[in-house]
């Protein structure tokens, strides 16, 4: 276990932001960390490091307890910062430096040695093609290089952990992309990959394991997929259908609307994917597309709450 | 502790604040010197390192510890607060370094920074008394700096009174504002008014002397001004020149001799830096850091 979390309660005055939330990570796992805005994910994460003074639980991360009954024990923390990297969100790094200047500084923190520390900065600024402008101050950079710069500094330790707090929001699509596959790589060689975000096309495609946390409390935990799939089949399967000619659904108990002259939404209680096949050709046409719909994560966020 | 100093450090001085701050203390002293030398010119006499030391005292120390003070509250004031609206603090503390190691580096490295900016004013005012007419002697560099330096403990105590207001206020802006009104009010018109009272009760006295006036405002900054530091520094370098009123004809103590005679006032400089300090401190180990 990289990170574990047990009954964790924070009260910042009468706001309960979190309500006794456990949380486990495996080594080796890309773990989204899914909410809406004010679940609850960066008061989690701040909380992991020792940022932020939650009242209850127990956190243990990296295999050493650092919190418990109400107190961290800061040796803990030392020890575990060393293995761990922490991407905050919202953050800008010291304007007056340069990329070079932050991670030679970060690595000061951990005590590299100079030479190692520019071989690292130097790997780390080309890995997130910050290289070009390495020299450049920081405060003139855009919100991509910026984020990209706070992802490289999160990483000067090497780390066994790294927990992003929304590594992707306010990026466009191909920025998104690009980090996905930074994660990815991470995650082959070996580092776990702890992040939070409130939109759930961030999560697909790279998390093995979704938790979604609503209101201070995990309420799901599972593959991305099954916890899709819970959905669909306690809110029913949307069904978009595009034929060759029109069809008529008189009938056949599925509730169809028709979106053009041959496309269809149909809403049913569970996967009619097979069922259409042969209804469409029973008719005499030709299935041109047929899509689930995917639920957005509002809508699987209320379903769960529900 | 050394890494959270240097990182202080070098911010410190690569920002504005502190070079504009120099700038306005250098072009400050230039007319003052001016003035002083073309008083001494009028005036005919022949100067003395020590009546070059009075006048010294008599119009620069308020100057400078004037500006010095606006840097150290500002530096203070925003010195937690700010990293925390900025995120830095939370980048900066999820490297293995402990809280009390960091703001003691911080603290450290804000302290240096003033140090930095008297040196040049002791730097400045020895230029400036060899400009007047006086000579360079050890004991004249050996005072401007030891005058400096409890200038330096001064304004070391605004640091950490803007410490403990910047764990108070989370805003940095609104931290910056009720520092300078503080500086205002408690700095500025409180003493005032405590000096508008030893006036009072002089001329209420039966014996109206100045040396009355003098031993009553000094009663009552020990008393009632305890926490203004620059206050504690008048009292203190009254007891410098024997003649207050006129500097060129007044005998010379030395700095040495004055705070030995005002260690009560001495004393009120140090220990509300270690309060403010420990509750600082104190606040900062136990902070959320959002
Ligand atoms: N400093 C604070 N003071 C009071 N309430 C706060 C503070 N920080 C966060 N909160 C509240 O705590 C809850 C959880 O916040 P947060 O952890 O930031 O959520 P998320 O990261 O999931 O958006 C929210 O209701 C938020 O308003
Ligand atoms: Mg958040």
């Amino acid at each position: 276990m990289v990170l574990k979390i047990e009954g964790l309660v924070k009260n910042y005055g009468d706001v309960k932001a979190l309500d006794g939330l456990d949380l486990e990570v495996k080594q080796g796992q890309v773990y989204g960390f899914l909410g809406p805005n004010g679940a609850g994910k960066s008061t989690t994460i701040l909380s992991t490091l020792g940022l932020i003074y939650p009242q209850h639980g127990r956190i243990e991360l990296v295999g050493l307890e650092v919190f418990r009954d109400g107190k961290y024990s800061e040796d803990s923390l030392v020890e575990v910062k060393r293995k761990v990297g922490y991407m905050p969100e919202h953050a800008t790094l010291w304007d007056f430096l340069t990329p070079m200047q932050t991670l030679d500084i970060i690595g000061e923190a951990f005590g590299i040695p100079g030479r190692e520390r520019r071989k690292r900065a130097e790997e780390l600024l080309k890995l997130l093609n910050l290289w070009e402008v390495r020299d450049k101050k920081v405060g003139k950079f855009s919100k991509g290089m910026r984020q990209r710069l706070l992802l490289a500094q999160s990483l000067v330790n090497d780390p066994e952990l790294l927990i992003l707090d929304e590594p992707m929001t306010g990026l466009d699509p191909s920025g998104i992309a690009e980090f996905k596959d930074i994660i990815k790589d991470l995650n082959r060689e070996g580092k776990t990959v702890f992040f939070s975000s409130h939109i759930l096309a961030h999560v697909e495609e790279i998390c093995d394991t979704v938790g979604i946390i609503v209101k201070g409390r995990l309420i799901a935990e599972d593959r991305l997929e099954t916890i899709k799939r819970e959905f669909l089949r306690k809110a029913g399967y949307i069904i978009i259908l595009e034929t060759n000619k029109p069809i008529s659904f008189e009938g056949t108990g599925w509730k169809a609307t028709p979106l053009g002259e041959k496309k269809y939404r149909i809403a049913a209680p569970d996967d009619i994917r097979e069922e259409l096949h042969d209804f469409v050709a029973s008719q005499g046409a030709k299935i041109l597309t047929m899509q689930v719909k995917e639920p957005s994560l509002e809508e699987i966020f209320l379903k769960i709450v529900e | 502790m050394i890494w959270g100093f240097r990182l202080e450090f070098k911010q410190n001085l690569r920002t504005k604040k502190f070079w504009v701050i120099i700038g306005l203390m250098g072009i400050l002293y230039i007319p003052s010197f001016y003035l002083m030398k073309s008083f001494l010119l009028q005036s005919g006499e022949k100067i003395t390192n020590e009546a070059a030391m009075n006048m010294l005292i008599s119009s620069i120390t308020g100057m400078t510890s004037f500006f010095v003070a606006i840097l150290a509250l500002l530096i203070g004031a925003t010195a937690i607060n700010s990293e925390i609206e900025k995120g830095t603090l939370r980048i900066a503390m999820s490297k293995p370094i402990k809280r009390l190691h960091y703001i003691a580096g911080k603290f450290l490295a804000h302290s240096l920074v003033l140090l930095i900016a008297l040196l040049f004013s002791t730097v400045v005012s020895i230029l400036g008394v060899l400009y007047i007419g006086g000579s360079l002697t050890g004991r004249l560099v050996g005072d401007v700096l030891l005058l400096n330096m409890l200038l330096l403990l001064a304004m070391i105590q605004l640091v950490a009174l803007g410490y403990l207001i910047s764990t108070f206020i989370k805003s940095a802006t609104t931290a910056l504002g009720f520092a300078l009104a503080v500086m205002f009010i408690v700095f500025m018109i409180v003493p005032s008014m405590v000096g508008f009272l030893a006036i009072k009760d002089t001329i209420n006295s039966q014996n109206t002397s100045m040396e009355e006036l003098q031993q009553i405002q000094k009663y009552y900054t020990t008393k009632y001004l305890f926490y203004d530091p620059i206050s504690q520094i008048k009292v203190i370098t009254q007891d410098v020149s024997t003649n207050v009123q006129n500097p060129l004809k007044a005998g010379y103590r030395g700095i040495a001799y004055a705070i030995k005679h005002n260690m009560v006032n001495f004393a009120h400089i140090l220990w509300l830096t270690v309060l403010y300090l420990a509750v600082g401190f104190y606040r900062f180990l136990r902070m959320d850091l959002r």
